[in-house]
């Protein structure tokens, strides 16, 4: 019977191989987008789809970012969230600086 | 030292791609449309959260967070002559402020041999 076939069973492997090699060459894709576009094509994949990503290994390597330890920090002066006034970064020399990123959500 | 809170562009907004979690937590924000809507939730972020260092706002488009990939969330230490001493893997798997502190602790031993 076909489906018992080796042959039947060797072309469902391929092609889940294939559907799967595609898949997550998108998400790579996705990865190295802007952040807006990252989150608009992740929430049209499923839930289950996720556990087939190897995510953070991805997103580690799509988030590097360019910046190394021991180079000079981006320089940026930014208003504080009270408009008390703002941060310069440059102003800190002969001090250490911890920068948290993140939001609310 | 100095710590600072970055608020960057929100990871999980309303529009984009929400979380059944913030969903849970009645943490629920569209994309602000403009600087006046994100300086918003970054109060309400900063307030509803107890974050108890002074917090920064990210420009509209998006500058500091590009320049340091901080999105959705990251940690640098920048040493007393304003090289990263520490950067942390990108959020949220990469967030670990045990890894900061040992980033900090060997600051300080730097510092006390020079």
């Amino acid at each position: 019977m076909w489906i018992k076939s080796k042959r039947f069973w060797t072309t469902v492997v391929v092609c889940a191989l294939v559907a799967w090699t595609g898949f997550l060459l998108a998400v790579n894709r996705a990865m190295h987008k802007t952040p807006e576009e990252f989150g608009n094509f992740m929430k049209k994949v499923p839930m289950p789809a996720y556990f087939v990503i190897p995510f953070e290994t991805m997103w580690s390597r799509a988030r590097a970012g360019n910046i190394n330890v021991g180079e000079q920090a981006p320089d940026f002066s930014l208003e504080l969230h009270d408009k008390s006034g703002r941060v310069q970064l440059s102003s800190f020399r002969g001090k250490p600086v911890v920068l948290v990123f993140g939001s609310y959500t | 030292m100095a710590f600072y809170a970055v608020y960057i562009l929100e990871a999980h907004p309303s529009d984009i791609w929400q979380m059944q979690s913030n969903v849970r937590d009645k943490v629920v924000f569209a994309s602000p449309k403009n600087m006046e809507e994100r300086a918003s939730i970054a109060n309400s972020c900063v307030r509803k959260l107890g974050i108890k260092f002074p917090a920064v706002i990210d420009g509209f488009d998006n500058t500091v967070e590009k320049k340091y990939t901080g999105w959705p969330d990251r940690l640098y230490l920048i040493d007393k002559n304003g090289r990263v001493a520490y950067k942390s893997k990108p959020g949220p798997f990469g967030f670990h402020p045990e890894e900061l502190e040992k980033a900090l602790q060997g600051l300080h031993l730097h510092a006390s041999l020079n």
